[in-house]
C-alpha cells in the first residue's frame, strides 16, 4: 500500500514537473521575442528620451529630463496635439462602436444560418490594400469627387460651390478611421452577443418583457464587457494614427502619430521623439491597467 | 465533437473567441505591416580599401543607388526611366543597379545618419555640407568620368566641397509658386500669393521646413537661409496664421499636380515636373519670377567611402551625365540638366520659356536664389513641426 502511494505521489510530481517544463519550454519563445523586439526597443527609447543614448551629432548627448520637462510643462504645442488626437479618437471610438453594434446584433441573434458567411463578407474588404482604400475615399469626398458631383447632379448645390470641408479635414480623417474600424469592433460585439445564453431571452420574454426592454435590460448589460473591449480596441490604436491623417488629412487634420513620424524621420530629433512615443506608450498602458481592473476577459465570452 | 460540427450548431466557447481573436489581430498586424510599408535599404557591409580600388572586373556589381522616385526606378516611367539614364550603363558593365527610394533629402539623410550605406546617393545642394560632415562620403575621380567636359562648370562648382568633387551636379529646377491663371490674379510676382487671403483653400504647400524660409524670403528677412531664432518664430507666426489658407501640405510633387490638374488648387509651391504637365495638358498657368528671385536647386550624385563598386559607380554616374539623360529630364520631368550639349527641341516652347532652359542668365541672382545650406536645420524643422502642430 505505501509503495504504492509513494509511487502515484512520485509519478504525479513527475508529471507536474514535466508539465512545469513544458509550460516554461513553450512560453521561451514568445517571452524571447518579445524581449528582444518589444522590450529592448522600449527600453531604447526610454534611454533616448532622456538623453542616455545619442546617434547624431545634433543630439545633446547630456542626461537630463529637459525633453520630458518641455513636453509636460506647460504650452508645449505636442501636449495640445496630444489632446486633439484623443479628441478625435475618442469620436471615432464611438461612433464606430455605435456603428457596430447593430452590426454584431444582427450576425448573432438574427442570422443564425448565415452569420459565418456574413462575417467572412465583413472581413472580406480586408483582403485588397489598405492605401487603396483610404485613396478611394479621396475619390469619395473630393470636392470633384463622387459626393460633390451627385450633390451638383441632383441640383441640391452649385456646381462651382462644392462642399470643400469633406476632404483634407479633420472629418475626414474621422470618417475613414470609422469606415476602417467598424469591422474590426464588430468582431468583440458579435462574439460576446453570439455568448449570450438564448435562455435567458426567452425567460425575459416569458416574464412578458417587450423586445426593446429585453434588449436594453437583458442583451445590452451582458453585452457590455464586450463593447467596452470593442471601444478600447479602436480607441488605441487610433490615438497613434498617422498614415489616415498624413493621406487625407491636410492642415487641420495633423495627429500626434504624424509628429512622432516627422521628428523621426524628418526633424533628426529622435529625443523630443522618443519622448513624445513614450508618453503615448504610458498612456495606452494605464488605459489597458484600467481596463483590466473592471472588466475580466473571461466575461467577453461567458 | 469535430470542429465543423460545433461551427455547424454555432455554439462557441473560450476556444472558439481565442481563434477569432487570434484571426482579428493576425489581420490588425497585417494592415499595420502594411502601413509601415518597406522600411529602408539593406547596407553594404563594406569595409573595402579605400586608396586602392580593384578594377571594375574585380567589383561585386549590383550597384546600390540611394535616390528618388522616378530616377531610375520606374515609378513613373519604367520603360523610359531605364532606355535613358542608365542603359548605358547597364550596356557597358553588364550590371543591374538595384534602387531604394528615399522620400526626400531629409529622410534619406537621417537614414544614412542612422547606419545605412550604400553605393552613391542623389542628394541636392543645399545638403552636401551635411553629407560630407558625416563623413561617409568620397570625391569623385572626374577624369574616370568621360562626358563630364560636357557638364556646366559653373554648376560643377556647386559640388565642390573643401575643395574636392564631392558631388556631380546633374539635375536642376526651381521651386516657384506655379497659379492657374484662370481663377488667379495679382498684380505682381511675389511668393506672396502662397499667402493671399483671396484663395483661401486653393493653396498647397509642400510639406517640409523649407517653407520656413520661403516665409523668410517673403517677409524679407537678411538671410532665409540662416535666420535667427527671432526671425525664424517671426515665419512660424506668419505661416500658423497663414495656415487655414491652404488646403493641404504635398509630400510628393505627383499629389500636388494632381490637385492642380482637377483646379482643387489654384496656387502652390511647384517644382518644374509640375510646369511640364500644365503646359502639356494646356492649361493656363503662370510659373511665376518672384520679386525676390525663384529658389533654384541642384541636385547630384555622390559616392559612398566604403563603396566596393568604385568603377561601376563612375560609369553610372556617367550615363546620368549623358545628353540622353539629359532629354529624357527636360523631356519628361521638365528639370534642368547640367549636360550643356543636350538638344532642347524635345521641350515644348511653352515650358523652354517658363523655365528660361534657353537662357543662361536664368539661374542667376536676383533672379534665382540658388537653395543653400541652412547651418540650422534642425532649428528650422522644429520651428517646422510647431507651424504642423498649431
Amino acid at each position: 500500500m505505501a509503495t504504492l502511494e509513494a509511487t502515484t505521489s512520485a509519478s504525479a510530481k513527475e508529471t507536474r514537473r514535466r508539465e512545469r517544463r513544458g509550460t516554461a519550454g513553450l512560453l521561451s519563445a514568445p517571452l524571447v521575442w518579445l524581449l528582444l523586439f518589444f522590450v529592448v526597443p522600449v527600453a531604447f527609447i526610454a534611454a533616448y528620451s532622456v538623453g542616455a543614448v545619442s546617434l547624431f551629432p545634433t543630439d545633446s548627448g547630456v542626461i537630463s529630463l529637459e525633453d520630458w520637462g518641455r513636453f509636460l510643462g506647460g504650452g508645449s504645442v505636442y501636449m495640445g496635439l496630444f489632446w486633439k488626437s484623443i479628441r478625435m479618437s475618442f469620436t471615432v471610438s464611438i461612433v464606430v462602436v455605435l456603428l457596430a453594434y447593430p452590426i454584431g446584433y444582427f450576425l448573432a441573434l438574427c442570422a443564425p444560418k448565415r452569420k459565418y458567411v456574413l462575417l467572412l463578407l465583413i472581413i472580406a474588404p480586408f483582403l485588397t490594400s489598405f492605401l487603396l482604400r483610404v485613396l478611394a475615399w479621396k475619390v469619395i469626398l473630393g470636392e470633384t469627387g463622387v459626393l460633390n458631383s451627385f450633390l451638383s447632379w441632383a441640383h441640391l448645390r452649385d456646381p462651382g460651390d462644392p462642399i470643400t470641408w469633406l476632404l483634407y479635414s479633420q472629418v475626414a480623417v474621422m470618417i475613414v478611421l470609422a469606415y476602417v474600424w467598424v469591422p474590426f469592433v464588430a468582431l468583440p460585439i458579435f462574439v460576446s452577443l453570439d455568448n449570450l445564453d438564448p435562455s435567458l431571452l426567452e425567460a425575459a420574454g416569458d416574464l412578458g418583457a417587450s423586445r426593446w426592454r429585453t434588449f436594453v435590460r437583458v442583451t445590452l448589460p451582458l453585452s457590455l464587457p464586450g463593447v467596452l473591449a470593442a471601444f478600447l480596441f479602436v480607441f488605441i490604436p487610433t490615438i497613434g494614427e498617422f498614415v489616415t491623417p498624413t493621406l487625407v488629412g491636410g492642415t487641420s487634420g495633423y495627429m500626434y502619430g504624424n509628429a512622432i513620424q516627422d521628428l523621426f524621420t524628418r526633424g533628426l530629433d529622435w529625443q523630443t521623439g522618443s519622448v513624445l512615443a513614450l508618453f503615448l506608450l504610458l498612456v495606452v498602458a494605464g488605459l489597458m491597467a484600467l481596463f483590466g481592473r473592471f472588466v475580466q476577459v473571461r466575461s467577453v465570452a461567458a | 465533437m469535430t470542429d465543423t460540427d460545433r461551427i455547424l450548431r454555432a455554439s462557441l466557447g473560450r476556444r472558439d473567441v481565442l481563434k477569432y481573436g487570434g484571426i482579428a489581430a493576425v489581420l490588425a498586424a497585417c494592415r499595420r505591416a502594411e502601413e509601415s510599408g518597406g522600411g529602408g535599404g539593406g547596407a553594404t557591409s563594406a569595409t573595402g580599401d579605400a586608396v586602392v580600388h580593384p578594377p571594375i572586373g574585380e567589383e561585386p556589381g549590383g550597384l546600390q543607388v540611394f535616390d528618388w522616385s522616378g530616377y531610375g526606378d520606374g515609378s513613373f516611367y519604367p520603360k523610359e526611366e531605364k532606355q535613358f539614364l542608365w542603359q548605358a550603363y547597364q550596356r557597358s558593365t553588364g550590371d543591374t543597379p538595384e534602387f531604394i527610394l528615399f522620400e526626400n533629402d531629409d529622410a534619406g539623410y537621417t537614414e544614412v545618419a542612422a547606419g545605412s550605406r550604400y553605393d552613391v546617393v542623389h542628394p541636392c545642394g543645399y545638403k552636401y555640407r551635411d553629407w560630407v560632415d558625416l563623413g561617409v562620403m568620397q570625391p569623385w575621380d572626374t577624369s574616370l568620368v568621360s562626358n563630364f567636359s560636357a557638364l556646366n562648370p559653373n554648376l560643377m562648382e556647386s559640388g565642390v566641397v573643401d575643395g574636392q568633387q564631392y558631388f556631380i551636379p546633374l539635375d536642376w529646377g526651381f521651386i516657384a509658386p506655379l497659379v492657374n491663371t484662370d481663377h488667379v490674379d495679382f498684380d505682381e510676382e511675389s511668393f506672396g500669393i502662397l499667402f493671399d487671403d483671396r484663395y483661401a483653400g486653393k493653396i498647397s504647400w509642400v510639406d517640409t521646413s523649407n517653407m520656413m524660409y520661403i516665409g523668410g524670403m517673403f517677409l524679407g528677412v537678411a538671410d532665409p537661409f540662416d535666420m535667427t531664432d527671432e526671425e525664424l518664430a517671426e515665419v512660424r507666426d506668419f505661416l500658423v496664421s497663414k495656415k487655414h489658407l491652404v488646403s493641404f501640405f504635398w509630400n510628393q510633387s505627383y499629389d500636388f499636380w494632381l490637385a492642380f490638374k482637377r483646379e482643387e488648387v489654384w496656387i502652390g509651391y511647384a517644382w518644374p515636373d509640375t510646369v511640364g504637365y500644365a503646359d502639356a495638358r494646356g492649361m493656363n498657368y503662370r510659373y511665376m519670377e518672384p520679386k525676390e528671385g525663384r529658389v533654384s536647386w541642384v541636385c547630384g550624385m555622390g559616392l559612398f567611402a566604403d563603396t566596393q563598386n568604385y568603377h561601376h559607380a563612375h560609369e553610372y554616374v556617367n550615363s546620368w551625365a549623358s545628353t540622353e539623360a539629359a532629354e529624357f529630364l527636360l523631356g519628361y520631368y521638365y528639370y534642368g540638366h547640367t549636360n550643356t550639349e543636350a538638344d532642347l527641341s524635345v521641350v515644348s516652347p511653352g515650358v523652354v520659356q517658363a523655365l528660361g532652359l534657353d537662357d543662361p542668365t536664368v539661374l542667376d541672382p536676383p533672379r534665382s536664389i540658388p537653395e543653400s545650406y541652412i547651418p540650422r536645420r534642425d532649428v528650422y524643422q522644429q520651428y517646422w513641426s510647431e507651424v504642423q502642430a498649431a
